[in-house]
């Protein structure tokens, strides 16, 4: 299932209706959606935020491929800039040591099995993978 | 749908999806909290670090005067996000 959305936050509601869409046709478990949501909204929003060199649509294709869940998420005719690279964030810091903000790609990580930054010709794809016998998130 | 509501005794009731669309709105209603409360996350669906982002900004400016969120009805979804980004060690989670 593939469908593209407008580039900027508000979309996200259209996002979250795409994906509750293929949860309740694939019944994906409750975890797994809101892992997939997670991920989902994360990278969203880090490409709306830092890729601005297009205006143009970002596509989200979702499939569910050999008892795995599998997210495509395709930016065309863009520089070649990796929003899946951060720096390893500390989460054991104080209140006080806490930067606001930073925390989004740590999460993906710690959700999904596996990421995958891919830039050809132009064109950005970020794959996620999330087997589905993982229920804790 | 995400919603803020605040109870009689300043306790905060957040429901619903805390998510990206929803910083600006939370930034502001939250911004009248000045001093330690309650945050009822009982019908809170989802969070993503936007929302993490606007209670860690809270729990910083309340710090400065010794006072703190404290966080109940977690469910256990949101309890392991909170727990993967360390939000449990710098919340008080009920």
């Amino acid at each position: 299932m593939q469908r593209s959305f407008n580039r900027n936050i508000a979309a996200l509601d259209k996002v979250f209706a795409f994906t509750a869409e293929f949860s309740d046709e694939n019944q994906l478990d409750e975890s797994v959606s809101l892992a997939m949501n997670l991920a989902i909204e994360e990278l969203f929003t880090n490409i709306v935020k830092y890729t601005t060199d297009t205006g143009n649509d970002i596509s989200i294709h979702l499939d569910v491929l050999d008892g795995a869940l599998v997210v495509k998420i395709t930016d065309f005719d863009v520089e070649r800039f990796d929003v899946t690279r951060s720096d390893k964030v500390d989460v054991n810091k104080s209140l006080e040591e806490r930067k606001v903000g930073g925390i989004g790609l740590h999460l993906v990580r710690n959700i999904v099995d596996k990421i995958t930054y891919e830039y050809k010709d132009r064109t950005a794809c970020i794959t996620l993978v999330k087997h589905l016998e993982d229920l804790d998130v | 749908m995400f919603d803020i509501k605040f109870g009689e005794d300043g306790e905060i009731f957040l429901s619903g999806r805390f998510d990206a669309t929803q910083v600006d709105r939370a930034r502001e209603e939250l911004s009248r909290v000045d001093s330690s409360c309650t945050v009822n996350f009982d019908n809170l669906d989802y969070i993503s670090s936007a929302g993490l982002g606007v209670l860690l900004s809270v729990q910083k400016r309340l710090n400065g005067s010794s006072d703190s969120l404290t966080l109940v009805g977690l469910n256990r979804h949101i309890r392991e996000i909170f727990r993967i980004a360390g939000f449990d060690q710098v919340f008080k989670i009920d």
